[in-house]
């Protein structure tokens, strides 16, 4: 009984610390900030996450060569961004984006160099959260039933010989 | 034969599980944190990790079901019905979990939750035939007559495993094309490390999760029998002068 909660603890310590450092690492890669919070911060030319919709008639470059600007507005705050990287093929007005980049604090133009798909790490968590806890919970509930069962044969005595009619005749 | 193999298999279940540990520990270590985003996908690319796996055991666990009911029905092997009951449920625990893990996926990367798309489409009845297989198996009152119809059941249902792996192909979708195939393999060794660790985890997991649910319905099987057969001595002890 000791052994099965041991092992199950062992494994549950493993997961946790393996999502402790899943977390840390993602945590600042993956965070996306608002543009209100970026134009209010002080001057520093860390890279950061926006997230954003691209402004109706700003957009303008040569978009598939990776080269645009276009302003960025996010509830009643507007940022100028200036796009150098990937060819983008998914840019078009009206349509949110997640950039990443850093704010010019000089011109407050935000210099993009990538996009991305998610703003944060939620999608691929929930994903790996749901497996994980699921087979753990459908794991640990057959490992308990086994045990709950074995000890019910043995409480109740099932194994033991049957006792053979025909041996009392004899 | 197959009764043989299960009994051998179940003595070497604690490997299984073992193996199964250690294969998804480090592909997950690996998945998270060892390697590089993708070009296209960035990070979602993890997710592939997780969903990929997952649909490729819940086809390889219909596979066993499929073969298991027509030995079922040739042998009668109640042991083999065992397994294959043990497979259906476990089946379609992976078959659930890759289809919410693809719509986690799809919501970022084709903005909807889900779409009448023919993999999907296709994959989602291999989930309603499993469930059509476990509900007969609970409705009909007979065991023996139950376990017969649900092996019918899941040999027309293995129809779908086919249309599951080539409706790709077959018809215009959304969903990726084969990256494993007579053409070779379409991904690159960043992304095949994790992926191949996972998958191999995942096959391990099933093997280790059928092998101990096979055991419980056949301790089930043995403790309800057990107990009948107190139960009538007890009322032949009671019933007799």
């Amino acid at each position: 009984m000791t052994g099965f909660y041991a092992r199950w603890a062992i494994m549950v310590g493993g997961i946790i610390l393996l999502a402790l450092m899943t977390f840390q690492q993602y945590q600042h890669d993956l965070s996306t900030i608002s543009l209100a919070t970026l134009l209010n911060s002080p001057a520093t030319s860390e890279t950061v996450r926006i997230q954003g919709m691209v402004k109706s008639g700003t957009l303008s470059g040569a978009v598939d060569q990776g080269q645009a600007t276009f302003e960025l507005i996010d509830g009643s705050t507007t940022l100028p961004v200036e796009y150098a990287g990937p060819p983008l093929e998914n840019i078009r007005e009206l349509k949110t984006m997640v950039l990443i980049g850093q704010l010019d604090s000089a011109t407050k133009t935000f210099k993009a160099k990538d996009t991305a798909l998610i703003n944060n790490f939620g999608f691929v968590a929930a994903a790996y959260l749901l497996t994980v806890i699921s087979m753990c919970w459908a794991l640990f509930a057959m490992s308990q039933r086994v045990m709950v069962l074995f000890k019910e044969i043995k409480e109740e005595k099932l194994y033991e010989p049957e006792i053979d009619p025909l041996a009392n005749k004899e | 034969m197959v009764n043989r193999f299960i009994r051998y298999i179940q003595r070497y279940k604690g490997w299984f599980g073992g193996a199964a540990a250690i294969c998804i520990f480090l592909g997950l270590y690996t998945g998270l944190l060892a390697s590089p985003p993708d070009y296209y996908q960035g990070e979602l690319v993890r997710i592939m990790y997780v969903h990929v796996p997952l649909a490729h055991t819940s086809t390889l666990a219909y596979s066993v079901l499929f073969f298991g009911s027509i030995w079922y029905l040739w042998k009668r092997d109640p042991l083999v019905d065992n397994m294959c009951q043990a497979s259906a449920g476990i089946c379609a625990l992976f078959t659930a979990l890759a289809l919410i893990t693809g719509s986690i996926w799809a919501k970022p990367t084709w903005n909807t939750w889900w779409t009448w798309d023919p993999r999907l489409v296709s994959f989602s009845v291999l989930l309603l035939i499993l469930g059509g297989y476990l509900m007969l198996r609970k409705l009909v009152d007979d065991p023996e007559r139950g376990g017969r119809y649900a092996a019918i059941l899941a040999i027309v249902g293995g129809i779908d495993l086919p249309i599951i792996k080539f409706s790709v192909e077959w018809w215009r979708t959304l969903h990726q094309p084969m990256s494993f195939s007579t053409r070779g393999i379409a991904i690159s060794d960043d992304i095949l490390v994790p992926l191949t660790l996972m998958s191999i985890g995942a096959w391990l997991l099933f093997a280790y999760m059928v092998m101990v649910r096979t055991q419980i319905l056949y301790l089930t099987d043995l403790l309800q029998a057990k107990k009948g057969r107190l139960l009538s001595q007890t009322h032949f002890s009671q019933t007799s002068p």
